[in-house]
Protein backbone atom coordinates (compact mmCIF):
# COMPACT_ATOMS: atom_id res chain seq x y z
CA UNK A 1 0.00 0.00 0.00
CA UNK A 2 2.74 2.49 1.01
CA UNK A 3 4.77 1.39 -1.99
CA UNK A 4 1.79 2.02 -4.31
CA UNK A 5 1.28 5.50 -2.85
CA UNK A 6 4.99 6.30 -3.12
CA UNK A 7 5.09 5.19 -6.77
CA UNK A 8 1.96 7.17 -7.67
CA UNK A 9 3.47 10.22 -5.97
CA UNK A 10 6.60 9.85 -8.11
CA UNK A 11 4.35 9.86 -11.20
CA UNK A 12 2.28 12.86 -10.08
CA UNK A 13 4.62 15.24 -8.34
CA UNK A 14 6.28 16.52 -11.50
CA UNK A 15 3.19 16.28 -13.72
CA UNK A 16 2.42 19.94 -14.29
CA UNK A 17 -1.06 19.35 -15.81
CA UNK A 18 -2.07 17.64 -12.57
CA UNK A 19 -1.16 20.69 -10.47
CA UNK A 20 -2.69 23.15 -12.95
CA UNK A 21 -6.06 21.39 -12.87
CA UNK A 22 -5.94 21.07 -9.10
CA UNK A 23 -5.22 24.80 -8.95
CA UNK A 24 -8.22 25.45 -11.18
CA UNK A 25 -10.35 23.31 -8.86
CA UNK A 26 -9.05 25.27 -5.86
CA UNK A 27 -10.30 28.46 -7.52
CA UNK A 28 -13.61 27.18 -8.85
CA UNK A 29 -14.99 25.66 -5.64
CA UNK A 30 -14.71 28.84 -3.54
CA UNK A 31 -15.65 30.86 -6.63
CA UNK A 32 -19.07 29.28 -7.22
CA UNK A 33 -19.92 29.49 -3.52
CA UNK A 34 -18.90 33.13 -3.36
CA UNK A 35 -20.95 33.93 -6.46
CA UNK A 36 -24.13 32.47 -4.96
CA UNK A 37 -23.37 34.09 -1.62
CA UNK A 38 -23.28 37.49 -3.33
CA UNK A 39 -26.62 36.79 -5.04
CA UNK A 40 -28.19 35.80 -1.73
CA UNK A 41 -26.59 38.72 0.05
CA UNK A 42 -28.04 41.21 -2.43
CA UNK A 43 -31.49 39.69 -2.09
CA UNK A 44 -31.42 39.49 1.71
CA UNK A 45 -29.88 42.89 2.32
CA UNK A 46 -32.74 44.44 0.41
CA UNK A 47 -34.79 46.17 3.08
CA UNK A 48 -38.03 45.58 1.19
CA UNK A 49 -40.71 43.21 2.45
CA UNK A 50 -39.57 40.56 -0.07
CA UNK A 51 -36.01 40.61 1.21
CA UNK A 52 -37.13 40.30 4.83
CA UNK A 53 -39.49 37.45 3.90
CA UNK A 54 -36.71 35.46 2.20
CA UNK A 55 -34.46 35.85 5.21
CA UNK A 56 -37.23 34.87 7.61
CA UNK A 57 -38.30 31.84 5.56
CA UNK A 58 -34.97 30.20 4.79
CA UNK A 59 -32.46 31.84 7.09
CA UNK A 60 -28.94 32.43 5.86
CA UNK A 61 -27.84 29.38 3.81
CA UNK A 62 -24.23 30.48 4.09
CA UNK A 63 -24.23 30.63 7.88
CA UNK A 64 -23.59 27.65 10.15
CA UNK A 65 -24.84 24.97 10.14
CA UNK A 66 -26.49 25.36 6.69
CA UNK A 67 -23.16 26.35 5.07
CA UNK A 68 -22.11 22.67 5.16
CA UNK A 69 -25.08 21.79 2.96
CA UNK A 70 -24.92 24.81 0.66
CA UNK A 71 -21.17 24.52 -0.02
CA UNK A 72 -21.50 20.78 -0.73
CA UNK A 73 -24.28 21.37 -3.23
CA UNK A 74 -22.59 24.12 -5.22
CA UNK A 75 -19.14 22.55 -5.10
CA UNK A 76 -20.48 19.30 -6.55
CA UNK A 77 -21.32 21.11 -9.78
CA UNK A 78 -17.62 21.34 -10.58
CA UNK A 79 -16.77 17.66 -10.33
CA UNK A 80 -15.86 17.71 -14.03
CA UNK A 81 -12.68 19.68 -13.23
CA UNK A 82 -11.01 17.05 -11.00
CA UNK A 83 -12.50 14.44 -13.37
CA UNK A 84 -10.11 15.83 -16.00
CA UNK A 85 -7.18 14.90 -13.74
CA UNK A 86 -8.54 11.41 -13.08
CA UNK A 87 -9.05 10.73 -16.79
CA UNK A 88 -5.57 12.07 -17.61
CA UNK A 89 -3.92 9.89 -14.98
CA UNK A 90 -5.30 6.69 -16.50
CA UNK A 91 -5.15 7.67 -20.17
CA UNK A 92 -1.49 8.71 -19.73
CA UNK A 93 -0.69 5.17 -18.66
CA UNK A 94 -2.17 3.92 -21.94
CA UNK A 95 -0.54 6.52 -24.17
CA UNK A 96 2.90 5.99 -22.55
CA UNK A 97 2.22 2.21 -22.46
CA UNK A 98 3.30 2.27 -18.83
CA UNK A 99 0.18 0.25 -17.94
CA UNK A 100 2.22 -2.64 -19.40
CA UNK A 101 5.58 -1.53 -18.06
CA UNK A 102 4.33 -1.30 -14.46
CA UNK A 103 3.30 -4.97 -14.70
CA UNK A 104 6.56 -5.98 -16.41
CA UNK A 105 8.48 -4.24 -13.63
CA UNK A 106 6.71 -6.28 -10.97
CA UNK A 107 3.25 -5.02 -10.06
CA UNK A 108 0.38 -7.45 -10.22
CA UNK A 109 -2.50 -6.41 -12.44
CA UNK A 110 -4.62 -5.84 -9.34
CA UNK A 111 -1.93 -3.63 -7.83
CA UNK A 112 -2.06 -1.45 -10.94
CA UNK A 113 -5.82 -0.88 -10.52
CA UNK A 114 -5.32 -0.40 -6.76
CA UNK A 115 -2.76 2.32 -7.47
CA UNK A 116 -5.38 4.16 -9.52
CA UNK A 117 -8.02 3.59 -6.86
CA UNK A 118 -5.62 5.25 -4.43
CA UNK A 119 -5.19 8.18 -6.86
CA UNK A 120 -8.96 8.68 -7.03
CA UNK A 121 -9.24 8.39 -3.24
CA UNK A 122 -6.45 10.93 -2.68
CA UNK A 123 -7.97 13.38 -5.17
CA UNK A 124 -11.38 12.92 -3.51
CA UNK A 125 -9.84 13.63 -0.10
CA UNK A 126 -8.12 16.76 -1.44
CA UNK A 127 -11.38 17.99 -2.98
CA UNK A 128 -13.23 17.25 0.27
CA UNK A 129 -10.65 19.20 2.27
CA UNK A 130 -11.14 22.12 -0.12
CA UNK A 131 -14.92 21.88 0.32
CA UNK A 132 -14.48 21.74 4.11
CA UNK A 133 -12.38 24.90 4.01
CA UNK A 134 -15.04 26.66 1.89
CA UNK A 135 -17.85 25.55 4.24
CA UNK A 136 -15.89 26.68 7.31
CA UNK A 137 -14.92 30.05 5.84
CA UNK A 138 -18.44 30.85 4.61
CA UNK A 139 -19.92 29.57 7.89
CA UNK A 140 -17.67 31.63 10.12
CA UNK A 141 -17.93 34.71 7.89
CA UNK A 142 -21.74 34.62 8.08
CA UNK A 143 -22.06 33.55 11.70
CA UNK A 144 -24.98 35.36 13.28
CA UNK A 145 -25.78 33.28 16.33
CA UNK A 146 -22.76 31.97 18.21
CA UNK A 147 -24.96 29.82 20.46
CA UNK A 148 -26.15 27.52 17.64
CA UNK A 149 -24.66 24.14 16.81
CA UNK A 150 -22.29 25.07 14.01
CA UNK A 151 -21.46 21.50 13.15
CA UNK A 152 -24.78 19.70 13.24
CA UNK A 153 -24.74 19.49 9.41
CA UNK A 154 -21.04 18.68 9.17
CA UNK A 155 -22.12 15.17 8.11
CA UNK A 156 -22.35 16.69 4.63
CA UNK A 157 -18.55 16.39 4.56
CA UNK A 158 -18.92 12.61 4.45
CA UNK A 159 -21.71 12.81 1.87
CA UNK A 160 -19.69 15.19 -0.28
CA UNK A 161 -16.66 12.88 -0.10
CA UNK A 162 -18.74 9.86 -1.12
CA UNK A 163 -20.39 11.81 -3.94
CA UNK A 164 -17.00 13.04 -5.20
CA UNK A 165 -15.39 9.61 -4.97
CA UNK A 166 -18.32 7.96 -6.74
CA UNK A 167 -18.42 10.48 -9.58
CA UNK A 168 -14.65 10.48 -10.04
CA UNK A 169 -14.86 6.68 -10.15
CA UNK A 170 -17.26 7.02 -13.10
CA UNK A 171 -14.70 9.31 -14.76
CA UNK A 172 -12.02 6.69 -14.10
CA UNK A 173 -14.15 3.90 -15.57
CA UNK A 174 -14.73 5.90 -18.75
CA UNK A 175 -10.98 6.66 -19.06
CA UNK A 176 -10.14 3.05 -18.26
CA UNK A 177 -12.42 1.69 -20.97
CA UNK A 178 -12.01 4.37 -23.65
CA UNK A 179 -8.22 4.81 -23.15
CA UNK A 180 -8.03 8.04 -25.18
CA UNK A 181 -8.06 11.15 -22.99
CA UNK A 182 -9.99 13.51 -25.27
CA UNK A 183 -12.66 10.98 -26.18
CA UNK A 184 -13.09 9.97 -22.53
CA UNK A 185 -13.30 13.61 -21.43
CA UNK A 186 -15.83 14.35 -24.16
CA UNK A 187 -18.01 11.41 -23.13
CA UNK A 188 -17.76 12.32 -19.44
CA UNK A 189 -18.57 15.99 -19.85
CA UNK A 190 -21.33 15.42 -22.42
CA UNK A 191 -22.99 12.83 -20.20
CA UNK A 192 -22.46 14.72 -16.93
CA UNK A 193 -23.53 18.15 -18.13
CA UNK A 194 -26.08 17.34 -20.81
CA UNK A 195 -27.27 13.81 -21.40
CA UNK A 196 -28.04 12.73 -17.85
CA UNK A 197 -29.92 15.96 -17.11
CA UNK A 198 -32.04 15.36 -20.21
CA UNK A 199 -32.60 11.72 -19.24
CA UNK A 200 -33.64 12.65 -15.71
CA UNK A 201 -36.17 15.10 -17.16
CA UNK A 202 -37.48 12.59 -19.71
CA UNK A 203 -37.71 9.85 -17.08
CA UNK A 204 -39.64 12.21 -14.82
CA UNK A 205 -42.24 12.71 -17.55
CA UNK A 206 -42.46 9.06 -18.61
CA UNK A 207 -41.29 6.88 -15.72
CA UNK A 208 -41.84 8.88 -12.57
CA UNK A 209 -38.63 9.31 -10.59
CA UNK A 210 -36.65 6.47 -12.22
CA UNK A 211 -34.00 9.00 -13.23
CA UNK A 212 -32.65 8.92 -9.70
CA UNK A 213 -30.99 5.58 -10.52
CA UNK A 214 -28.83 7.09 -13.27
CA UNK A 215 -25.07 7.05 -12.55
CA UNK A 216 -24.58 10.64 -11.38
CA UNK A 217 -28.08 11.17 -10.04
CA UNK A 218 -27.63 8.26 -7.60
CA UNK A 219 -24.95 10.21 -5.73
CA UNK A 220 -26.30 13.71 -6.50
CA UNK A 221 -29.38 12.83 -4.43
CA UNK A 222 -27.19 12.47 -1.33
CA UNK A 223 -26.78 16.25 -1.42
CA UNK A 224 -30.21 17.67 -2.29
CA UNK A 225 -30.63 21.30 -3.35
CA UNK A 226 -30.36 23.60 -0.29
CA UNK A 227 -33.43 25.16 1.27
CA UNK A 228 -33.28 28.49 -0.51
CA UNK A 229 -33.42 26.75 -3.89
CA UNK A 230 -36.18 24.25 -3.17
CA UNK A 231 -37.89 24.69 0.17
CA UNK A 232 -39.90 27.70 -0.91
CA UNK A 233 -41.26 25.83 -3.95
CA UNK A 234 -42.22 22.62 -2.20
CA UNK A 235 -41.47 21.95 1.47
CA UNK A 236 -42.77 18.36 1.05
CA UNK A 237 -40.33 17.57 -1.73
CA UNK A 238 -37.51 19.16 0.28
CA UNK A 239 -38.25 16.87 3.22
CA UNK A 240 -38.67 13.87 0.92
CA UNK A 241 -35.23 14.51 -0.60
CA UNK A 242 -33.73 14.46 2.90
CA UNK A 243 -35.59 11.26 3.78
CA UNK A 244 -34.11 9.57 0.70
CA UNK A 245 -30.48 10.37 1.58
CA UNK A 246 -29.83 7.04 3.42
CA UNK A 247 -31.17 5.07 0.44
CA UNK A 248 -28.88 6.97 -1.92
CA UNK A 249 -25.88 6.44 0.33
CA UNK A 250 -26.46 2.70 -0.01
CA UNK A 251 -26.99 2.93 -3.78
CA UNK A 252 -23.88 5.08 -4.23
CA UNK A 253 -21.68 2.71 -2.23
CA UNK A 254 -23.01 -0.29 -4.18
CA UNK A 255 -22.62 1.47 -7.54
CA UNK A 256 -19.06 2.57 -6.75
CA UNK A 257 -18.07 -0.92 -5.60
CA UNK A 258 -19.44 -2.29 -8.89
CA UNK A 259 -17.40 0.23 -10.90
CA UNK A 260 -14.14 -0.81 -9.26
CA UNK A 261 -15.02 -4.51 -9.42
CA UNK A 262 -15.45 -4.09 -13.19
CA UNK A 263 -12.06 -2.37 -13.46
CA UNK A 264 -10.28 -5.09 -11.46
CA UNK A 265 -11.94 -7.87 -13.42
CA UNK A 266 -11.24 -6.40 -16.85
CA UNK A 267 -7.63 -5.59 -16.04
CA UNK A 268 -6.99 -9.06 -14.65
CA UNK A 269 -8.42 -10.77 -17.74
CA UNK A 270 -7.46 -8.73 -20.76
CA UNK A 271 -4.30 -8.47 -22.82
CA UNK A 272 -2.43 -5.28 -21.97
CA UNK A 273 -1.71 -3.86 -25.42
CA UNK B 1 22.42 -26.66 -15.12
CA UNK B 2 19.00 -25.57 -13.79
CA UNK B 3 16.22 -24.12 -15.89
CA UNK B 4 15.38 -20.43 -15.60
CA UNK B 5 12.30 -20.45 -17.80
CA UNK B 6 10.28 -23.41 -18.97
CA UNK B 7 7.50 -23.14 -21.57
CA UNK B 8 4.95 -25.90 -21.97
CA UNK B 9 2.68 -25.87 -25.00
CA UNK B 10 2.00 -22.12 -25.01
CA UNK B 11 -0.74 -21.18 -27.47
CA UNK B 12 -2.16 -17.77 -28.23
CA UNK B 13 -4.58 -16.43 -30.82
CA UNK B 14 -5.76 -12.93 -31.64
CA UNK B 15 -9.24 -13.66 -32.96
CA UNK B 16 -8.76 -15.87 -36.04
CA UNK B 17 -5.02 -15.16 -36.17
CA UNK B 18 -2.91 -17.83 -34.51
CA UNK B 19 0.13 -16.14 -32.94
CA UNK B 20 1.60 -19.13 -31.08
CA UNK B 21 0.79 -22.81 -31.64
CA UNK B 22 1.87 -24.89 -28.67
CA UNK B 23 5.43 -23.64 -28.15
CA UNK B 24 7.61 -25.51 -25.63
CA UNK B 25 11.27 -25.06 -24.72
CA UNK B 26 13.54 -24.54 -21.73
CA UNK B 27 15.98 -21.72 -21.10
CA UNK B 28 19.03 -22.99 -19.19
CA UNK B 29 20.58 -20.89 -16.46
CA UNK B 30 23.56 -18.82 -17.61
CA UNK B 31 22.64 -19.03 -21.30
CA UNK B 32 22.20 -16.24 -23.81
CA UNK B 33 19.01 -17.53 -25.37
CA UNK B 34 18.03 -16.06 -28.73
CA UNK B 35 14.40 -16.26 -29.87
CA UNK B 36 14.49 -15.81 -33.62
CA UNK B 37 11.86 -15.48 -36.23
CA UNK B 38 10.66 -13.28 -39.05
CA UNK B 39 8.25 -10.44 -38.33
CA UNK B 40 4.96 -11.82 -37.05
CA UNK B 41 6.45 -15.11 -35.93
CA UNK B 42 5.28 -14.66 -32.32
CA UNK B 43 8.53 -13.63 -30.59
CA UNK B 44 7.10 -10.58 -28.83
CA UNK B 45 3.83 -12.37 -28.04
CA UNK B 46 5.84 -15.12 -26.37
CA UNK B 47 7.79 -12.64 -24.24
CA UNK B 48 4.58 -10.72 -23.47
CA UNK B 49 3.04 -13.92 -22.09
CA UNK B 50 5.96 -14.79 -19.83
CA UNK B 51 5.97 -11.20 -18.52
CA UNK B 52 2.17 -11.36 -17.90
CA UNK B 53 1.11 -8.52 -20.15
CA UNK B 54 -0.59 -11.00 -22.49
CA UNK B 55 -2.71 -13.99 -21.53
CA UNK B 56 -2.03 -17.35 -23.19
CA UNK B 57 -5.08 -19.28 -24.42
CA UNK B 58 -3.50 -22.48 -23.16
CA UNK B 59 -0.22 -23.84 -21.92
CA UNK B 60 1.92 -23.08 -18.94
CA UNK B 61 5.18 -21.35 -18.15
CA UNK B 62 7.40 -21.46 -15.10
CA UNK B 63 10.09 -19.12 -13.87
CA UNK B 64 12.69 -20.83 -11.70
CA UNK B 65 10.44 -23.90 -11.52
CA UNK B 66 7.43 -21.98 -10.20
CA UNK B 67 4.35 -20.44 -11.83
CA UNK B 68 5.07 -16.87 -12.97
CA UNK B 69 4.30 -14.18 -10.38
CA UNK B 70 4.94 -10.47 -9.71
CA UNK B 71 7.74 -11.48 -7.32
CA UNK B 72 9.52 -13.26 -10.16
CA UNK B 73 9.07 -10.33 -12.53
CA UNK B 74 10.64 -7.98 -9.98
CA UNK B 75 13.85 -9.99 -10.24
CA UNK B 76 13.91 -9.84 -14.06
CA UNK B 77 15.20 -6.88 -16.01
CA UNK B 78 12.99 -6.48 -19.08
CA UNK B 79 12.71 -4.50 -22.26
CA UNK B 80 9.62 -5.43 -24.27
CA UNK B 81 8.97 -3.91 -27.70
CA UNK B 82 9.26 -0.15 -27.22
CA UNK B 83 10.77 1.85 -24.33
CA UNK B 84 7.80 2.70 -22.10
CA UNK B 85 8.35 5.72 -19.85
CA UNK B 86 6.56 8.81 -18.52
CA UNK B 87 7.37 11.42 -21.16
CA UNK B 88 7.20 14.40 -18.76
CA UNK B 89 9.76 12.89 -16.38
CA UNK B 90 13.55 12.81 -16.65
CA UNK B 91 15.62 9.65 -17.03
CA UNK B 92 16.42 9.67 -13.31
CA UNK B 93 12.79 10.16 -12.26
CA UNK B 94 11.65 7.38 -14.61
CA UNK B 95 14.21 5.00 -13.16
CA UNK B 96 13.03 5.95 -9.65
CA UNK B 97 9.61 4.60 -10.67
CA UNK B 98 11.20 1.40 -12.01
CA UNK B 99 13.10 1.13 -8.73
CA UNK B 100 10.00 1.80 -6.65
CA UNK B 101 7.95 -0.90 -8.41
CA UNK B 102 10.61 -3.58 -8.77
CA UNK B 103 12.60 -2.90 -5.63
CA UNK B 104 15.74 -3.33 -7.74
CA UNK B 105 18.63 -0.90 -7.22
CA UNK B 106 18.94 2.36 -5.29
CA UNK B 107 19.80 6.01 -6.01
CA UNK B 108 23.50 5.23 -6.49
CA UNK B 109 22.70 2.40 -8.87
CA UNK B 110 20.40 4.60 -10.92
CA UNK B 111 23.39 6.87 -11.57
CA UNK B 112 25.58 3.87 -12.26
CA UNK B 113 23.29 2.34 -14.93
CA UNK B 114 22.80 5.74 -16.56
CA UNK B 115 26.58 6.02 -16.86
CA UNK B 116 26.76 2.49 -18.27
CA UNK B 117 24.39 3.38 -21.13
CA UNK B 118 25.94 6.85 -21.68
CA UNK B 119 22.90 8.82 -20.54
CA UNK B 120 24.31 10.29 -17.34
CA UNK B 121 24.94 13.73 -18.88
CA UNK B 122 21.32 13.86 -20.07
CA UNK B 123 19.81 12.32 -16.94
CA UNK B 124 17.86 15.46 -15.99
CA UNK B 125 16.30 15.95 -19.42
CA UNK B 126 12.72 14.94 -20.06
CA UNK B 127 12.19 11.58 -21.74
CA UNK B 128 10.16 13.35 -24.46
CA UNK B 129 13.31 15.21 -25.57
CA UNK B 130 15.28 11.99 -26.19
CA UNK B 131 16.15 10.51 -29.58
CA UNK B 132 15.01 6.96 -30.40
CA UNK B 133 18.46 5.61 -29.56
CA UNK B 134 18.53 7.43 -26.21
CA UNK B 135 15.07 6.07 -25.35
CA UNK B 136 16.30 2.57 -26.13
CA UNK B 137 19.37 3.09 -23.96
CA UNK B 138 17.19 4.26 -21.07
CA UNK B 139 15.09 1.11 -21.44
CA UNK B 140 18.28 -0.96 -21.28
CA UNK B 141 19.35 1.02 -18.18
CA UNK B 142 15.99 0.21 -16.55
CA UNK B 143 16.47 -3.47 -17.36
CA UNK B 144 19.98 -3.43 -15.87
CA UNK B 145 18.90 -1.67 -12.66
CA UNK B 146 19.75 -3.74 -9.60
CA UNK B 147 21.95 -6.10 -11.62
CA UNK B 148 19.20 -8.73 -12.16
CA UNK B 149 20.35 -12.30 -12.79
CA UNK B 150 17.86 -12.67 -15.64
CA UNK B 151 17.27 -10.22 -18.48
CA UNK B 152 14.49 -10.35 -21.08
CA UNK B 153 15.36 -8.17 -24.06
CA UNK B 154 13.10 -7.76 -27.06
CA UNK B 155 15.07 -6.34 -30.00
CA UNK B 156 17.56 -4.59 -27.67
CA UNK B 157 19.49 -2.92 -30.50
CA UNK B 158 16.42 -1.24 -32.05
CA UNK B 159 17.14 2.36 -32.94
CA UNK B 160 20.81 2.21 -31.96
CA UNK B 161 23.67 3.37 -34.19
CA UNK B 162 26.51 0.94 -35.06
CA UNK B 163 28.53 2.03 -32.04
CA UNK B 164 25.50 1.56 -29.78
CA UNK B 165 24.86 -1.89 -31.28
CA UNK B 166 28.46 -2.93 -30.63
CA UNK B 167 28.21 -1.60 -27.04
CA UNK B 168 25.05 -3.59 -26.34
CA UNK B 169 26.62 -6.69 -27.88
CA UNK B 170 29.64 -6.29 -25.61
CA UNK B 171 27.39 -5.62 -22.62
CA UNK B 172 25.44 -8.85 -23.27
CA UNK B 173 28.66 -10.83 -23.60
CA UNK B 174 30.01 -9.30 -20.36
CA UNK B 175 26.78 -10.07 -18.50
CA UNK B 176 26.86 -13.62 -19.83
CA UNK B 177 30.43 -14.07 -18.56
CA UNK B 178 29.24 -12.92 -15.13
CA UNK B 179 26.67 -15.72 -15.13
CA UNK B 180 23.53 -13.74 -16.08
CA UNK B 181 20.85 -15.45 -18.12
CA UNK B 182 19.72 -13.37 -21.09
CA UNK B 183 16.63 -14.13 -23.14
CA UNK B 184 16.72 -12.10 -26.31
CA UNK B 185 14.26 -11.85 -29.17
CA UNK B 186 15.67 -10.55 -32.39
CA UNK B 187 15.47 -10.73 -36.14
CA UNK B 188 19.07 -9.52 -36.47
CA UNK B 189 20.67 -12.89 -37.07
CA UNK B 190 24.19 -11.57 -37.20
CA UNK B 191 23.78 -10.09 -33.71
CA UNK B 192 22.27 -13.26 -32.32
CA UNK B 193 25.00 -15.41 -33.83
CA UNK B 194 27.64 -13.26 -32.18
CA UNK B 195 26.23 -13.40 -28.67
CA UNK B 196 23.81 -16.32 -28.24
CA UNK B 197 24.65 -19.71 -26.79
CA UNK B 198 21.17 -21.14 -27.43
CA UNK B 199 18.43 -20.38 -29.95
CA UNK B 200 14.78 -21.10 -30.61
CA UNK B 201 13.54 -20.41 -34.12
CA UNK B 202 9.87 -19.56 -34.62
CA UNK B 203 7.82 -19.22 -37.76
CA UNK B 204 4.16 -18.14 -37.74
CA UNK B 205 3.85 -19.20 -34.12
CA UNK B 206 5.40 -22.63 -34.55
CA UNK B 207 8.70 -23.64 -33.00
CA UNK B 208 10.93 -24.94 -35.80
CA UNK B 209 13.97 -25.86 -33.75
CA UNK B 210 15.63 -25.12 -30.43
CA UNK B 211 18.86 -26.01 -28.69
CA UNK B 212 22.50 -25.03 -28.33
CA UNK B 213 23.65 -22.85 -31.23
CA UNK B 214 26.29 -25.39 -32.28
CA UNK B 215 23.73 -28.20 -32.30
CA UNK B 216 21.19 -26.22 -34.27
CA UNK B 217 23.69 -25.03 -36.85
CA UNK B 218 25.85 -28.07 -37.39
CA UNK B 219 23.55 -30.63 -38.95
CA UNK B 220 26.35 -31.26 -41.52
CA UNK B 221 30.04 -30.45 -41.88
CA UNK B 222 31.09 -27.91 -44.45
CA UNK B 223 34.74 -27.86 -45.47
CA UNK B 224 36.10 -25.01 -47.55
CA UNK B 225 39.28 -25.70 -49.51
CA UNK B 226 41.24 -24.41 -52.48
CA UNK B 227 44.33 -25.19 -54.53
CA UNK B 228 46.22 -23.42 -57.36
CA UNK B 229 44.35 -25.62 -59.88
CA UNK B 230 40.72 -25.54 -58.70
CA UNK B 231 39.39 -27.68 -61.57
CA UNK B 232 41.91 -30.43 -60.85
CA UNK B 233 40.92 -30.38 -57.17
CA UNK B 234 37.21 -30.50 -58.01
CA UNK B 235 37.68 -33.41 -60.41
CA UNK B 236 39.71 -35.36 -57.85
CA UNK B 237 37.11 -34.94 -55.09
CA UNK B 238 34.16 -35.71 -57.38
CA UNK B 239 35.91 -38.87 -58.58
CA UNK B 240 36.35 -39.81 -54.94
CA UNK B 241 32.55 -39.60 -54.59
CA UNK B 242 32.42 -36.41 -52.52
CA UNK B 243 29.66 -33.81 -52.76
CA UNK B 244 31.39 -30.70 -54.06
CA UNK B 245 30.28 -27.19 -54.93
CA UNK B 246 32.63 -24.85 -56.77
CA UNK B 247 32.62 -21.15 -55.89
CA UNK B 248 34.44 -19.70 -58.89
CA UNK B 249 34.19 -16.15 -57.64
CA UNK B 250 35.80 -16.89 -54.29
CA UNK B 251 38.16 -19.44 -55.83
CA UNK B 252 37.16 -22.12 -53.35
CA UNK B 253 35.46 -25.50 -53.19
CA UNK B 254 32.80 -26.38 -50.65
CA UNK B 255 32.84 -29.99 -49.53
CA UNK B 256 29.68 -31.12 -47.71
CA UNK B 257 30.04 -34.11 -45.38
CA UNK B 258 27.78 -35.87 -42.87
CA UNK B 259 27.77 -34.21 -39.43
CA UNK B 260 30.92 -35.05 -37.44
CA UNK B 261 32.58 -37.02 -40.28
CA UNK B 262 35.04 -34.42 -41.56
CA UNK B 263 38.72 -35.15 -41.08
CA UNK B 264 40.86 -32.29 -42.35
CA UNK B 265 44.11 -34.15 -41.92
CA UNK B 266 42.84 -37.02 -44.08
CA UNK B 267 41.60 -34.68 -46.80
CA UNK B 268 44.94 -32.87 -46.86
CA UNK B 269 46.91 -36.13 -47.05
CA UNK B 270 44.75 -37.59 -49.84
CA UNK B 271 45.08 -34.45 -51.94
CA UNK B 272 48.84 -34.26 -51.44
CA UNK B 273 49.30 -37.96 -52.31
CA UNK B 274 47.49 -37.24 -55.56
CA UNK B 275 49.71 -34.34 -56.48
CA UNK B 276 47.43 -31.52 -55.30
CA UNK B 277 48.84 -29.01 -52.85
CA UNK B 278 46.12 -27.22 -50.90
CA UNK B 279 46.54 -23.56 -50.07
CA UNK B 280 43.34 -23.27 -48.01
CA UNK B 281 41.54 -25.81 -45.81
CA UNK B 282 38.87 -24.82 -43.27
CA UNK B 283 36.03 -26.54 -41.41
CA UNK B 284 33.22 -23.97 -41.64
CA UNK B 285 30.41 -23.51 -39.21
CA UNK B 286 27.15 -22.97 -41.01
CA UNK B 287 26.02 -19.38 -40.68
CA UNK B 288 22.92 -18.85 -38.61
CA UNK B 289 21.48 -16.81 -41.43
CA UNK B 290 21.73 -19.77 -43.83
CA UNK B 291 20.15 -22.09 -41.28
CA UNK B 292 17.41 -19.59 -40.58
CA UNK B 293 16.52 -19.23 -44.24
CA UNK B 294 16.65 -22.97 -44.67
CA UNK B 295 14.22 -23.53 -41.79
CA UNK B 296 11.87 -20.70 -42.59
CA UNK B 297 11.90 -21.45 -46.33
CA UNK B 298 12.75 -17.88 -47.24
Amino acid sequence: MIQLIKTEWLKMKKYSAFWWVLGLTALSYPGINYMFFKIYDQMASNQTTGGKLIKAAIGNPFAFPESWHTAAYFSSWFIFIPAVVVIMLISNEYSFRTHRQNIIDGWSRSQFVSSKLIDVLIISIMITLLYTAVALVTGFTNMEDSTGDNFNKAYFTGLFFLQTFSQLSIAFLIGFLVKKAFIALGIFIFYFLILENILVGVFRLKLGDAGRFLPFEISDRMVPPPAFLSKLDSPENYQKAFDNIPLHIGLTVAFTVIIWAICYRINNKRDLK
Amino acid sequence: MSTVLSLQNIAKSYGPVRALAGVSFDVPEGSVFGILGPNGSGKTTLLGIVMDVLKANSGDFRWFGQPGSPEHRKKIGSLLETPNFYTYLSATDNLKITQSISGRGDAAEIESVLKKVNLFERRKYRFSSYSLGMKQRLAIAAALLGNPKVLVLDEPTNGLDPVGIAEIRQLIMDLSKQGHTIIMASHLLDEVEKVCTHVAILKTGTLLTTGHVDEVLSDEDTVELSAPNLQQLAAFLQNAGEQVTVDEKAGTLILTLPKGSSNLEDINRRCFENGIVLNHLLLKKKRLEAKFFELTNN
